[in-house]
């Protein structure tokens, strides 16, 4: 992944095709519009086909060609993927579809439709956005606005903490584990799993409200990519909080035209399967990210099973007394089914993920052992002596020192904290109540901690995880 | 307005109730910047990273030349920065010795240093921020950086009771002589107490770094200093590894470009795995004295030759 200048010329050819396709749908009827709309589906797929997926594909096809002793003479290219090629690219296409669909005019203005795929703030890593949303907010005039722009501040900021504060810091649990799994056992791969759970979401959705509080800034509103997916009960509904924007367009474009849920029980399981299996592509290409798509498309699938005997069980009056309970367990299941899954998107390479999953169970008997005999042996000396305990337990999962663990800790439960006041309402708009001075604050707060509780010191870089795709 | 300056007063107040950690190895840089600043002319001065601060012995040095020696080496990865703050002391009778390791060489931010090793380098004397190449471009992030290890240390003191560092073992800032040499390392030169990777010296060329050092030796003789260049210690093992030619295409390159002598002869480069101590640049005291005398020998030759 790079910005290569050179590369701007992918976007140009991207842009001038669908330009002309929107107007060429205008103009024509019947089949003809069929075919622009191939030739603009083939001009945007092939661009991202044969930087992303050519070597995955000719890998693979050599590989094929060793097992049964064929000579395969095609090599792999020195290609890097342009940064951000996924997103335009799915951005772009949704506009030639719309149009097709009829669903958006045709963008007559060449800069207009070149802003709406270019727009910067959700250029290199979404959110996808849709040209009926977007389109028209570019040609409005946008004036200053105290309020809209002060509130996009700190959709920025929150951004900024999540990224900085609370993703690039699990990453100093999960990279160390995650690069050597086989040098680790259950509780450690565990761990690790878990904070990258927490990586992933705090990294990708810190970049989307950077994106949307940007977005906002300049006047555009942005759909939202996140609405606190780990409160999800079920997979479908982790789905319609996660990425929504990536979800939708695989629902509108390809879940729906496949027959959605139309055309019968085995078939509607087909169709997810592989909707789902194509997201895994999408995201990169690697047999790991195909399988963490084919994951997910086997919960949702298995889901379709179970959902109805679960949702009468719930409504049971014996049930009922127990709904917060049920709800906590629907929600740590979902919540263990995904991060599962994470397993697969994290490793790199299949062997590792297979060897994670396999021993994610290991070596729990002797870690808990230990960590009974090191708290209760702590408790002895007070408070401070189960402190130590605590630590020498955490510290024997990670190579971290305890003012790391500390400090994730702290970061860990202001994001919870946010986390559930946004879940429960407005949270900008209720902390727009707040007198000034303590807002101003808490604002100070933020940046401060921000700052503090980055992991630049450490010297490694960490770039946003999706900006890679 | 009133957010910033909220913002600075917390991190004021973070900054000014920690102060540097004591037992950090960069504490002796500031022995290094008191004898720069007080010793007296003509001096030699040797600048390096860790390969000088383990692998010279000034005392052996200021014995047999008729100089004041300040070993300036500290840490491969503060890269040039010491170099520029010894270009601020020079007096006229100086000489100047520069040692830096391969590693320096791989890319810009080795050479120039890298932010996160800085930060904790400027923490220890503020004005050092000046010496740092690009200091204003550098500033947020090292002043960043510098919070966050501030943070962590506060922490760790009050977790453990003291600044908990986990890789400092023996590199601890209080193991400096009067001149600046390292010698926590002395004494267990028998045997060898650690396994030292046979890993290939990066002999890359980095076109910026030899006009650099160019340009370090035209502003060191206009203050009437002499420069000279001592390759870095050098580990038979590694030696071999990386192969004769790369190392003399370093050397080579470095004659080309700029107009620095190069001391020690690189034939004679390479010294027996057992002078080492932890890694293939940091001598033990057998393999220090050695070196020392070589260079003693080395540098008197060049002396004599520019008189």
């Amino acid at each position: 992944m790079a910005f290569i200048p050179q590369y701007i010329f992918i976007l140009f050819v991207t842009i001038t095709v669908d330009y002309f396709a929107g107007i060429g749908f205008e103009s024509v009827h019947g089949s003809r519009k069929k075919w622009i709309l191939l030739a603009s589906i083939l001009a945007n797929a092939g661009m991202l086909g044969f930087f992303k997926y050519f070597n995955f594909a000719n890998e693979n096809i050599a590989a094929l060609a060793n097992f049964i002793g064929w000579n395969y003479p095609i090599e792999s290219l020195e290609i890097i993927l342009p940064i951000g090629l996924s997103f335009h690219t799915f951005q772009s296409l949704s506009y030639t579809i719309e149009v097709y669909r009829g669903n958006q005019n045709a963008e007559r203005h060449f800069g207009y439709l070149a802003l709406y795929v270019l727009f910067y703030p959700q250029l290199v890593a979404g959110p996808i956005e849709r040209p009926q949303n977007i389109l028209h907010q570019l040609h409005t005039e946008h004036r200053f606005e105290y309020q809209r722009v002060t509130d996009g501040l700190k959709w920025m900021a929150w951004g900024m903490f999540k990224k900085v504060a609370i993703a690039d810091r699990m990453a100093l649990f999960v990279n160390p584990i995650y690069n050597s799994p086989t040098e680790h056992q259950g509780p450690a791969l565990a761990f690790a799993t878990v904070a990258f759970a927490i990586q992933i979401y705090c990294d990708f959705s810190g970049y989307s409200d950077i994106a949307f509080g940007s977005a906002q800034v300049m006047g555009i509103k942005l759909m939202k990519n996140f609405q606190h997916p780990y409160f999800a009960k079920s997979i479908p509904e982790f789905w319609r909080r996660w990425h929504i924007s990536l979800s939708t367009w695989f629902r509108d474009y390809v879940y729906i035209p496949l027959g959605g849920s139309r055309t019968g029980a085995r078939r509607t399981a087909i169709n997810l399967l592989i909707t789902f299996l194509i997201s895994g592509l999408w995201h990169g290409a690697n047999w790991t990210f195909v399988i963490w798509g084919g994951l997910h498309g086997l919960y949702v699938v298995l889901n379709g099973f179970v959902e109805h005997g679960w949702t009468r069980f719930r409504e049971l009056r014996f049930a009922k007394r127990f709904t917060p309970a049920l709800d906590g367990i629907s929600l740590l299941t979902t919540f263990g089914l995904v991060s599962f899954a994470w397993i697969f998107f994290r490793a790199a390479s299949v062997n590792d993920a297979f060897y994670i999953s396999a021993n994610l169970f290991s070596g729990w008997s002797g870690f808990i052992s230990q960590a009974v005999s090191l708290i209760r042996e702590g408790v002895h000396y007070g408070l401070w002596g189960f402190m130590d305990g605590t630590f020498a337990t955490l510290n024997s999962l990670s190579v971290l020192t305890r003012s790391e663990i500390i400090l994730s800790g702290a970061a860990f439960i202001m994001l919870v904290y946010v986390e559930l006041k946004q879940h429960r309402g407005n949270f900008i708009a209720q902390f727009n109540t707040l007198r000034p001075a303590y807002r101003f604050v808490y604002y100070a707060l933020l940046i401060a901690a921000t700052l503090a509780l980055g992991t630049a010191y450490t010297g490694v870089e960490q770039a946003f995880i999706y900006f890679q795709f | 307005m009133l957010v910033i300056a909220l913002t600075a007063l917390t991190i004021a107040g973070i900054f000014l109730a920690t102060p540097p950690d004591e037992k950090h190895l960069y504490q002796a840089s500031l022995l290094k910047s008191d004898l720069l600043r007080t010793t007296p002319s003509p001096r030699i001065i040797l600048v390096g990273g860790s390969n000088i601060a383990f692998g010279i012995d000034s005392e052996l040095m200021e014995s047999e030349l008729d100089f004041n020696v300040i070993n300036d080496g500290l840490h491969v990865a503060l890269g040039i920065a010491p170099l520029n703050e010894v270009q601020y002391f020079l007096r006229p009778g100086d000489i100047v010795i520069i040692s830096l390791e391969y590693y320096n060489f791989t890319d810009l931010d080795s050479f120039f240093g890298q932010p996160q090793y800085l930060a904790d380098w400027v923490e220890f004397s503020g004005e050092r921020i000046n010496f740092i190449h690009q200091p204003y471009n550098q500033m947020p992030s090292i002043y960043t950086m510098m919070l966050q290890r501030k943070v962590n240390r506060q922490l760790n003191y009050f977790l453990y009771g003291f600044s908990y560092d986990a890789g400092r073992n023996f590199y601890s800032g209080d193991l400096f002589n009067k001149h600046g040499d390292f010698i926590g390392h002395l004494g267990e030169s028998s045997g060898t107490p650690f396994e030292i990777a046979e890993s290939v010296y990066p002999v890359n060329l980095l076109d910026e770094a030899f006009a650099y050092l160019e340009e370090f030796n035209q502003l060191a003789q206009s203050k009437g200093a002499q420069v000279f260049y001592e390759a870095q210690a050098h580990r038979q093992a590694n030696c071999e590894r990386t192969g004769e030619r790369q190392l003399n295409r370093f050397f080579n390159l470095l004659r080309t470009r700029t107009t620095i002598p190069l001391l020690t002869d690189i034939d004679e480069l390479c010294l027996p795995d057992d002078y080492f101590y932890d890694m293939p640049y940091h001598l033990n005291e057998q393999g220090r004295r050695i070196r020392t005398e070589r260079l003693i020998e080395s540098l008197r030759f060049a002396l004599e030759g520019t008189k």
